[in-house]
């Protein structure tokens, strides 16, 4: 087992995403959402 | 026991199951989150309806004070530990969506600060508790992770650093468990101490963020202050949050030294992996406004999602502290991390505020 197995792990499974990724995934989706006000037309 | 400290992962083939499971703890956070507003609404009115002196309680403390009663008075049903356990994807992403407040001129400005004051934070930090633990006998790799969970970012931290040294899973309970206990008094010592002191919210945000160890507690402690405090915790913490890298590849290393770790054969990968992607959306939403790429009107909308995102991790951070579960992982790390962060504590409330008296926060 290495400490940075993660740079050595197989792309068979695909890859996990981790919380910060998602979280920042979101974020991005949530910004155009209110920079194109579809928030807004959904009553937000 | 480490089933309410550790982080319950949602596993399962099914995306669309693993959607579902969480449902029911996120319906109870925002339940709770959204009590809270309502209590710090209608409780602030009837006080002045009936001019009593009543202290304004903001909604942070009551969703916190409802998390915590129901954690530990009532057994939280399984059915919603998924979604409780989600506390922590609603912080960073409040984190992420915090960013568009900051101009990135502030941003550099006090993240310049807050780096400078983290180094030094971080470097006493190590030291003093790896000569606690000393003191007190510990285990050597429960005071590495004492260490690193009291100087860097609490949890996250312990459970970067737990696979980088090899550490146990008992010593990963005992050190979250210490770091998770102080950070709840955190809440509500901190507030006092600075109301006492008269701090101003920048001072106040800084300290929050440099002497409160886990994310979600220094961003509530800084919230329990005013908006503006808590604006500036997250940048401090934040700051912090981007050391952790470094200092589990110091310790990793240092085990690795002694053969009782793995040895580190990509330096930067393991940097990559461990550093907390969240802090590159801060930047870029940061960057983004700096740019104007929304409207004013655009950038309150980011804020206010960054507000209901808050919410339910404060929710959160009341549900997954349990006083009971708490105690029974032992008195010697409790003490050492007491210790250790009642001296941080004093001694970054010192840095903050040699920092306002020298560059006038």
């Amino acid at each position: 087992m290495s400490t940075d197995k993660s740079a050595h792990t197989p792309a068979s499974k695909g890859t996990a995403l981790s919380l910060d990724t998602w979280a920042v995934i979101i974020a991005c989706l949530l910004a155009l959402a209110v920079r194109f006000d579809i928030l807004k037309h959904v009553g937000w | 026991m480490a089933s309410s400290i550790s982080l319950p992962r949602v596993e399962s083939g099914n995306p669309l199951v693993n959607a579902l499971r969480i449902v029911p703890g996120v319906l109870l956070l925002a339940g709770i989150g959204y009590a809270g507003k309502i209590l710090e609404h209608s409780v602030n009115a009837y006080a002045k309806a009936h001019h009593w002196t009543f202290p304004n309680i903001e909604y942070v403390l009551w969703a916190i004070l409802i998390g915590l009663v129901i954690s530990n008075t009532l057994a939280i049903p399984r059915l919603f530990q998924p979604g409780i356990a989600t506390y922590e994807f609603w912080l960073k992403l409040g984190i992420v969506l915090l960013g568009a407040r900051f101009v990135l001129a502030d941003v550099l400005k006090l993240g310049g600060i807050s780096l400078g004051l983290v180094v030094i934070e971080i470097t006493i930090s190590l030291a003093l508790m790896t000569l606690l633990g000393r003191l007190f006998k510990l285990k050597p790799k429960l005071t590495s992770l004492l260490a690193i969970g009291s100087s860097v970012c609490g949890v996250s931290a312990i459970i970067a650093a737990k696979g980088a040294i090899d550490a146990d899973d008992e010593d990963s309970s005992f050190a979250i468990a210490a770091i998770l206990a102080l950070g709840a008094l955190s809440l509500f010592t901190f507030p006092a101490i600075a109301h006492a002191l008269h701090m101003n919210d920048v001072s106040y945000g800084l300290w929050a963020g440099l002497g409160v160890d886990n994310t979600a507690e220094a961003t509530a402690a800084g919230a329990l202050y005013s908006d503006a405090a808590g604006k500036i915790a997250v940048l401090a913490k934040t700051t912090r949050n981007a050391m952790i890298g470094f200092v589990v590849l110091a310790y990793a290393l240092y085990w690795a030294g002694r053969g009782q770790a793995e040895r580190v054969t990509n330096k930067a990968a393991f940097l990559w992996k461990k550093f907390p992607k969240f802090v590159l959306g801060f930047l870029l939403m940061s960057l983004l406004v700096g740019f104007h790429a929304f409207s004013k009107e655009q950038v309150v909308s980011l804020g206010n999602l960054s507000k209901w995102a808050f919410l339910l991790t404060f929710a959160g951070v009341g549900l997954r502290t349990n006083f009971r579960e708490m105690s029974q992982q032992g008195l010697r790390p409790f003490i050492v991390g007491a210790l250790g962060e009642v001296l941080i504590a004093g001694l970054t409330l010192g840095l903050v505020v040699g920092a306002n008296r020298f560059w006038g926060l």
